[in-house]
């Protein structure tokens, strides 16, 4: 029986191009002001199965991180419909997912409340999150203090830790160290086992992608160029994008 | 036809969610209130303090600079110039905070629109509900100083809640509206920055628009201004003695711009919503 996820029906994705701010401010008050269309995600379909775990391939600008946006309901498609069946939680371009000015444990709170769990669900996962974490006393400091490879293992200890049905990391590995990035991938792969949580993750390092997942998909100009088992999509983009160094 | 009912069913639409995004989100409303508050004043050297100390330092520079420097600031009917100037000071810094910080709501928060799936709307309320607490402490504050300098609490004061609450939708309506226009330009919120200032000189708030009575068109284009008519609503309570309904002519006028407002960022809703997390 098939059980889908996630479905994508022709979705479109432009970005409005202004040559300023300012024009862009006014053609929220009047039409004609010229902008220029990115296509950044070019009439795709695809569906995703209740366990999967998928890897998405691409050069820079191919549209990966635009795609998990609109997954995780914080982007729009221009056209198309898109379906997400289940709790979401993600971690797109670590950058600041986070409230700067507080500590890790109220983000951690801040997180969970939006995501929809309650004070009493938060407390019993308070400390595993933490421990997870390895962040120690610093737990309690705010996060702009926090080194990029912190904050990453943060976004992660609260997302895999928060119960997710779909899971979405972009690039969010690339910033931690090896010991953490085997834990993450001992994590991932435990609870798309026991809890059946469907993975899409985005890295470069192919590497990394070809031990989370089975599926890969590549994309190029905003459309799926490949899809199938993940050793095959990682050697179709390997070759067709990175030719391998000459010895 | 079609056309205009479907016009009206997108306001309707964008209506529907607004309220329907507050009321799911009631709880998660107040705690991010009550964390915008810990953050504005637990940032600050002088911590909680800085949010009574700042008014009050606020209040005696005008003071001073009417009463001692230009010689005015007579007593207005029985209160001195001091109580008459906090009965409409106090909503002024209310309604100054929503007016600029309103406009910046949303970029200030923007890894709520850009990081998870957060219902937009109830940005600016958090944001707002964090400085109407500061707000409700002032107005306290003021109400002891009123009795300490020898004016019990009259039964005017009890229609307070009414212009409070007037208030606090009407700058809601305008931080929703400003909030998710300077999103998608910095520029916006400069001018309104600006425009503040002028708003402040214009309506009254340290100066008396009795002082104007004689020419009667200036004093009811006055009145027309929606700041005048809370600075002064506040003022019936206090100092005034004046019931909410014996204008009602300035309240019609006031709840016009209260429409005009709401639809104005229904409409903006409508159109930025889906652009906003692309830009910021
Ligand atoms: N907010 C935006 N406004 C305008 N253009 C954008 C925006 N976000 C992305 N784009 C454009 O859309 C295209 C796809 O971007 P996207 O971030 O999805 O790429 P990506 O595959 O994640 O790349 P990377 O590997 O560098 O992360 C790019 O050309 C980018 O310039
Ligand atoms: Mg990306």
């Amino acid at each position: 029986m098939k059980d889908t996820v996630i479905k994508f029906d022709n979705v479109t994705k432009k970005y409005k191009l202004y040559s300023s701010t300012r024009k862009r401010l006014l053609a929220i008050f009047f039409k004609g002001i010229k902008y220029k269309e990115k296509v950044a995600v070019d009439n795709m379909n695809f569906e995703i199965e209740r366990g999967e775990s998928v890897a998405l391939f691409g050069k820079n600008g191919a549209g990966k991180s635009t795609v998990l946006k609109m997954i995780t309901g914080v982007s729009f498609p221009t056209s198309g419909d898109i379906t997400v069946k289940g709790r979401v939680s993600a971690l797109l371009e670590l950058k600041s997912g986070f409230d700067q000015e507080f500590t890790g444990r109220q983000n951690i709170y801040l997180k969970g409340h939006i995501l929809g769990l309650s004070d009493s669900e938060i407390k019993a996962l308070e400390e595993t999150i933490i421990e997870y974490s390895e962040l120690g006393d610093y737990i309690d400091q705010p996060v702009r203090t926090y080194s990029s490879g912190m904050k990453s293992r943060l976004g992660f200890a609260i997302n895999v830790n928060i119960k997710p049905e779909i899971l979405i990391v972009d690039e969010a590995l690339s910033v931690g160290d090896n010991a953490f990035k085997q834990k993450c991938q001992k994590t991932v792969n435990e609870i798309i086992e026991k809890d059946n949580v469907t993975l899409l993750f985005v890295t470069h390092q192919t590497a990394v992608a070809e031990e989370f997942c089975k599926r890969g998909i590549v994309m190029k100009n905003g459309k799926i160029v490949f899809d199938g088992p993940v050793k095959e999509a990682s050697q179709y983009y390997k070759t067709k994008y990175n030719p391998p160094k000459k010895k | 036809m079609s056309k205009i009912s479907e016009f009206f069913k997108g306001y309707a639409d964008a209506f529907t969610l607004n309220i329907r995004e507050h009321k799911e989100n009631m709880t998660q409303v107040l705690r991010l209130s009550v964390a915008d508050l810990k953050k504005t004043y637990t940032g600050s050297a002088l911590g909680w303090a800085w949010a009574v100390i700042k008014p009050v330092f606020t209040i005696f520079i005008y003071w001073f600079a009417v009463s001692i420097g230009l010689r005015s600031g007579n007593d207005i009917g029985e209160y001195p110039y001091i109580l008459w100037l906090i009965a409409g000071i106090v909503p002024w810094f209310f309604m100054t905070e929503c007016i600029t910080g309103g406009t910046v709501c949303i970029r200030k928060y923007s890894y709520l629109v850009t990081k998870m799936k957060y219902p937009l709307t109830t940005i600016p309320t958090f944001t707002n509900l964090s400085s109407l607490y500061v707000h409700l402490v002032l107005v306290v504050i003021s109400i002891i100083m009123f009795w300490v300098m020898g004016f019990a609490p009259t039964v005017y004061l009890v229609q307070l809640p009414i212009y409070t609450i007037l208030m606090f939708l009407f700058f809601n309506a305008w931080s929703l509206f400003a909030g998710m226009v300077s999103a998608i330009s910095k520029d916006f919120s400069n001018l309104i920055k600006s425009v503040n200032i002028g708003i402040f000189w214009l309506s009254g708030v340290i100066w008396n628009i009795e002082s104007v009575a004689d020419n009667k068109l200036l004093k009811v284009i006055m009145m027309l201004n929606p700041v005048t008519f809370i600075c002064y609503g506040y003022r019936n309570c206090f100092v005034d003695h004046k019931w909410f309904f014996e204008e009602p002519v300035e309240l019609g006028v006031f709840i016009a711009w209260y429409v005009v407002l709401a639809v104005m960022s229904l409409w903006a809703y409508k159109k930025l919503r889906k652009e906003i997390p692309d830009v910021l």
